[in-house]
């Protein structure tokens, strides 16, 4: 299997927490489409993560990233309190953990990763695209999501950077080196917006000035960023009458580190999104930890 | 499965066996303000032809990008699966089902059929009148057609079963502004579905022991209630997604639900104009509401007196109607703070993404999250 179209593994610990003077130890399992990540909680302070790629078994991939997140730590499974489950392969998890929805996560750990001024989480998944809006306090206002298939989002393009050899930590970057976005390629389907993109590559023999490869790039994930742009627009406002439609606006999941993606969206909205604290992955297993607890 | 469930699924050998059993003949009809009492009283079974969840394998060659309850109604017909109808109407409305109705009858064209012209402005001075002269035109067409004169007696008798059974429909909803109510939205819309392809007075037997059943059934415990609004349906998917989640949909503003029964005919001499008076009076869909804007209205009413905590739109792809009209109804929503979700159906719902989104949903109504209307009775 390629390596392009995956994002690092990784493992996180905090050097200075002693998890066996906290309180109240929680745990959050995010087993999402293409990756699964666990955060454990100490007193509602972040004590560990894993985030790995989900691959075929959801059931592996969360213990998996459970036994990473606990790895040199000599915590056990059974010192956490509470455990919270969320993502796609929820029900596969197989720890006893309370189902929490995806949605709930996202505002949680959105307020956890940036702060109480995040008033606009958009999580950008393997599968889904969910802009969620909040209100002052930890509650939901509003959602949008979008409702078919997974046109464009994560999985599309880890299979892109497949296709085109050109690792996902890459992918964002290279398309911001254009001075203008080119046309973006069709968003009506990840297989067509996939193929087209790879059109757009050789056969210059059809084009008077071929598209460079950073164009190409643009091309694609500006067509993808046009689509979340769509998706955030039909959010309901805070208030009857408000004027501030985003409010501060903060990304998570895998595509939220495509500043090809983001740096996009910002640009069309006319906002800077807030910096995530940790890996913006980690919202939906942070969320989950949170609302367990 | 209930029984009104099997009802709708078995609606083609119902017909099949009425026609045997009667003699008579079964009309089909595609859109929500055809008059079925004319027909009735002709001696005619009129069925409205309903959706499936099946692949257009067929239709496409025919119509394309037009709403799935068209496509698919068109693709039974190439199927083979309305061959027992011996007509089918339409009436102004819709366009995708008027696609429907005459690409049916490109390839069907033996088939009796009649346009039925029912005024988009139903509240303009003329618009009664016209309707009156439409009706009349059909009642001459049906009498030419099956050899029999319908007589006032006749009309009389057509509009007393229909009026029952709007009535007996009307009885039943009713129980649904209960905090506790004994019966479910799913179980609501199998039952409206069923009725809108059987035979009124048959119908009419089956509702009265319905309402003698409810009356020894336990009520369901108290949860989330929910409106559904948005295009006509033929199943009741979501009700049931909804259920499963720990909610109840108790109130709906559909062409296939609760607008198709929701007022009655008021007798007068004019038997034609009493009929043209209630079709256009009936609480409107979007293409007949485009002058005065009362649909919102209507909707914000049956929310509060029903005690819904939410709204779910479900509009169909393609639904040019309702995709107009939303708006209009988004913001009646939002200045009313009222929590609602937005849907699309098509031939198949997306089951995990709309699970998901629904569930989320209804976390937020649950937490009482907005000054909803309602929404004291969510903290309860």
């Amino acid at each position: 299997m390629s390596k392009y179209g995956i994002w690092p593994e990784c493992v996180w610990r905090s050097p200075e927490m002693n998890w066996r003077a906290a309180r109240r130890i929680t745990a959050g399992i995010d087993a999402g489409t293409t990756s699964t990540q666990a955060a454990v909680l100490c007193d509602g302070a972040l004590f560990s993560y894993a985030s790995l790629a989900t691959g075929v078994d959801f059931n592996r991939s969360a213990t998996l990233a459970m036994e990473r997140a606990l790895e040199g730590t000599d915590m056990t499974v059974a010192d956490i309190h509470a455990m919270g489950r969320t993502g796609w392969g929820s029900a596969n998890v197989p720890f006893p953990a309370q189902h929490i929805d995806e949605v709930q996560c996202h505002a949680k750990g959105g307020r956890f990763l940036f702060g109480p001024e995040v008033h606009t989480v958009v999580d950008l998944g393997g599968q889904t695209c969910k802009a969620i809006r909040l209100f002052d306090w930890d509650r939901v206002r509003d959602i949008m999501m979008n409702d078919k298939c997974a046109t464009g989002m994560g999985r599309s393009i880890e299979r892109l950077c497949e296709l085109l050899e050109i690792p996902i930590t890459e992918i964002g970057p290279r398309s911001l080196e254009v001075q203008t976005d080119p046309e973006p390629v069709s968003t009506t389907c990840f297989a067509f917006a996939n193929t087209e993109t790879m059109g757009l590559f050789g056969r210059p023999e059809f084009r008077a000035e071929p598209l460079s490869e950073a164009e190409v790039y643009a091309s694609h994930l500006f067509a993808v960023a046009w689509r979340i742009l769509g998706t955030i627009g039909k959010l309901q406002p805070l208030d009857v009458g408000d004027i501030q439609v985003y409010g501060a606006l903060g990304f998570t999941g895998g595509l939220a580190k495509n500043p090809g993606i983001t740096r996009r969206i910002e640009r069309e909205l006319k906002v800077t999104a807030l910096e995530s604290r940790y890996d913006p992955m980690l919202a939906g297993a942070i969320g989950a930890a949170l609302l367990a607890g | 499965m209930d029984q009104f469930k099997q009802l709708v699924e078995n609606r083609h050998a119902y017909a099949q066996s009425w026609k045997a059993r009667t003699g008579g003949k079964v009309l089909g009809w595609y859109e929500p303000y055809f008059p079925e009492e004319l027909a009735y009283a002709a001696g005619i079974l009129p069925v409205r032809l309903l959706a499936r969840h099946e692949p257009d394998d067929r239709s496409e060659k025919w119509m394309y990008a037009a709403c799935y309850p068209a496509r698919d109604i068109l693709n039974q017909f190439l199927k083979g699966r309305y061959d027992y109808l011996d007509g089918m109407v339409t009436v102004e409305g819709c366009q995708w089902m008027y696609h429907a109705f005459e690409s049916t009858l490109r390839s069907r064209p033996e088939f009796w059929n009649h346009y039925l012209f029912l005024p988009d402005y139903t509240d303009a001075p003329t618009s009664k009148t016209v309707l009156r002269s439409e009706l009349q035109v059909f009642q001459e067409k049906l009498e030419a057609w099956t050899g029999r004169t319908v007589t006032d007696a006749d009309l009389d008798w057509a509009i007393e079963v229909y009026n029952k059974n709007r009535l007996l429909l009307r009885q039943i909803y009713e129980l649904r502004r209960a905090q506790e109510p004994v019966i479910l939205g799913s179980e609501m819309m199998h039952l409206i579905l069923a009725d809108q392809v059987m035979d009124k007075a048959e119908m009419n037997e089956i509702l009265e022991r319905f309402l003698e059943e409810l009356e020894q059934r336990t009520p369901h415990r108290d949860c989330i209630r929910l409106m559904l609004i948005g295009s006509e349906t033929s199943d009741a998917a979501l009700e049931e997604m909804a259920e499963s989640l720990g909610a109840n949909v108790v109130v709906d503003e559909l062409d296939t639900g609760s607008s198709y029964f929701w007022n009655n005919v008021l007798p007068q001499k004019d038997r034609l104009m009493a009929l043209a008076l209630r079709y256009l009076g009936r609480p409107h869909n979007p293409i007949k509401d485009n002058n005065w804007r009362r649909r919102p209205q209507h909707i914000f009413e049956l929310y509060e007196d029903f005690s819904a905590d939410g709204v779910i739109i479900a509009k169909q792809i393609y639904c040019h109607l309702h995709g107009t009209d939303n708006y209009a109804v988004w913001k009646l929503l939002r200045e009313r703070n009222i929590p609602y979700l937005f849907f699309e159906r098509d031939t198949t719902l997306p089951e995990e993404e709309t699970r998901l989104r629904l569930e989320s949903f209804l976390t937020v109504v649950r937490q009482g999250a907005t000054h909803v209307c309602g929404w004291h009775k969510t903290l309860a």
